[in-house]
C-alpha cells in the first residue's frame, strides 16, 4: 500500500486546495479510490492525487524570513504626503 | 505542558510533524480511533439494511450512506495512522478483537425498519451534535478539517432521519405504534451517546479536542428533540420527562448509566454479534484485498 495525498479544485478561481489522503496499492486505484473518497458529491471538477514520497515538503526553516517590509507597502508614507499636499 | 497548555488555550493548531506531550498525542489518537471505529461499525449497521429498506429510492439512499460510514472511518483511520500510535491495519484487528471501543449506540439490535429510522434520526442527531463541538474548536489541525466533510454528509443523514421519521408520524396507526416502539428502544442509547457528565478536570476539554460539557450537549440534544417527538404524536420513554414551569426547558429522569458501563466493556446486548459479524466481514473480503495487491505488483 501506498499512502496518496488528495488535491480538488472547484469551478473557477478557486486554487486546488488539499482535501485529503488515502492508502491504495496502485495509482490506477488511488486515482479511483480519491473520487470515491473525496469527491463523489461534485466537490471539485479537477483533482491531483500525488504520491506523498513524491511530495517536497518545506517547513519553518525553508520559509523564515521569507516575509521583510519592504515587500510590502502600508501606506503610511503615501497618507502623509497626501496630508502636505492640501 | 505549561507551555503547550499556553498555546492551545490560544487557539493554536496542532499538526502531525509538530511536537507534542506524549498525554497529548495518545489522547487525540484515542479519540479518532474511537469515532473511526464507530463510523466503520454504523457503516456496516447500515449495510444490513440496503436489501430491507423499502423501494429503490430508500435502497439508494442507504447505499450512498453506507458509502458515507465506510468513507468516514477511511478519512480517519488515514488521520488517526499519521499520528504515528497505530498502523490501520493495527486499529481494525483491535477493533475485530474486540480490543478497543466504538459508540454506545451500535451496541445494540437493530429489529425493524422503524428501529434503522431511529438511528438514522435520533442517533444520528446526536451524533452529528457531538462532532460539530468537537469541530467549532478542535486544537488538532487534520481531524478539524476532515470533520468538515464528515459533519456535511452527516446532515444529509439526519435529513433523511427526519423525513422517514416525520413520513411514520403521518403514516397508518400500525407504522406508528412500529415508530413508537423504536422510539421506546433508542431513546436512551441515543441520550447515553454523549457520556455522563464531563469530569471538571476533562483534558479533551483542557486541550480543547471538546470544546462543550457532555451535558450541556445532552441538555441541548433533549431540548430539540423532545418537541419534535411530542409534535409527532409520539410518547418519550421517561416518566419523570417534564416541562419546567419557570424556564420551560424539558428536564428528564435520573439516567441509568449501568448499559453504558457494560456496553464500555464491550458487554452490550448485541457488542459480540456485532463484533463477530464485523469480523467475518473483514476476512470475507480478505480475497479483493489480496487480489489488488497482487494486481499493483504485476503492474508494477
Amino acid at each position: 500500500m501506498n499512502t496518496y495525498e488528495v488535491f480538488l479544485k472547484k469551478a473557477g478561481k478557486e486554487p486546488f486546495s488539499h482535501a485529503g489522503s488515502l492508502d491504495a496499492p496502485d495509482d490506477e486505484l488511488a486515482v479511483a479510490y480519491a473520487r470515491e473518497t473525496y469527491g463523489r458529491r461534485s466537490e471539485g471538477e479537477q483533482m491531483w492525487v500525488v504520491d506523498r514520497t513524491a511530495l517536497l515538503v518545506g517547513d519553518e526553516i525553508n520559509l523564515a524570513m521569507a516575509d521583510r517590509d519592504h515587500k510590502h507597502n502600508d501606506g503610511r508614507l503615501v497618507a502623509e504626503l497626501r496630508q502636505f499636499d492640501r | 505542558m505549561d507551555e503547550f497548555e499556553e498555546f492551545l488555550d490560544e487557539g493554536g493548531i496542532v499538526e502531525p510533524n509538530d511536537d507534542m506531550p506524549e498525554a497529548y498525542r495518545s489522547a487525540i489518537f484515542s479519540f479518532i480511533e474511537m469515532h473511526a471505529n464507530s463510523e466503520y461499525m454504523g457503516g456496516l449497521t447500515e449495510r444490513d439494511w440496503i436489501p430491507r429498506a423499502p423501494g429503490l429510492r430508500r435502497k439508494m439512499t442507504a447505499l450512498a450512506k453506507t458509502q458515507d460510514e465506510i468513507g468516514h472511518a477511511h478519512l480517519l483511520y488515514m488521520v488517526a495512522a499519521d499520528l504515528g500510535v497505530k498502523t490501520r491495519e493495527e486499529m481494525v484487528t483491535d477493533l475485530l478483537e474486540g480490543r478497543t471501543h466504538f459508540h454506545n449506540v451500535f451496541h445494540y439490535r437493530v429489529h425493524s425498519w422503524t428501529d434503522q429510522i431511529a438511528v438514522a434520526y435520533l442517533v444520528d442527531a446526536a451524533a452529528l451534535a457531538s462532532q460539530q463541538a468537537v469541530f467549532k474548536n478542535c486544537s488538532y489541525g487534520p481531524y478539524k478539517r476532515i470533520l468538515r466533510r464528515v459533519i456535511a454528509e452527516e446532515g444529509f443523514h439526519m435529513r433523511n432521519g427526519e423525513e422517514m421519521l416525520l413520513l411514520m408520524a403521518r403514516g397508518t396507526d400500525v407504522q406508528h405504534q412500529m415508530m413508537q416502539e423504536s422510539i421506546d428502544r433508542w431513546w436512551l442509547p441515543s441520550i447515553q451517546l454523549f457520556g455522563p457528565d464531563s469530569k471538571p478536570d476533562d483534558e479533551l476539554l483542557r486541550w480543547h479536542i471538546k470544546s462543550e460539557r457532555n451535558e450541556d450537549l445532552r441538555d441541548r440534544y433533549i431540548q430539540k428533540l423532545v418537541p419534535q417527538l411530542l409534535g409527532g404524536g409520539f410518547s418519550i420513554p421517561d416518566p419523570a420527562l417534564r416541562q419546567d414551569s419557570e424556564d420551560g426547558k424539558w428536564k428528564i429522569g435520573e439516567i441509568d448509566w449501568r448499559p453504558l458501563e457494560e456496553i464500555m466493556r464491550n458487554g452490550g446486548p448485541d457488542s459480540s454479534r456485532r463484533i463477530s459479524d464485523a469480523r467475518r466481514a473483514w476476512y470475507d473480503a480478505e480475497w479483493v484485498r489480496a487480489a489488488l495487491d497482487e494486481a499493483a505488483k504485476a503492474d508494477a
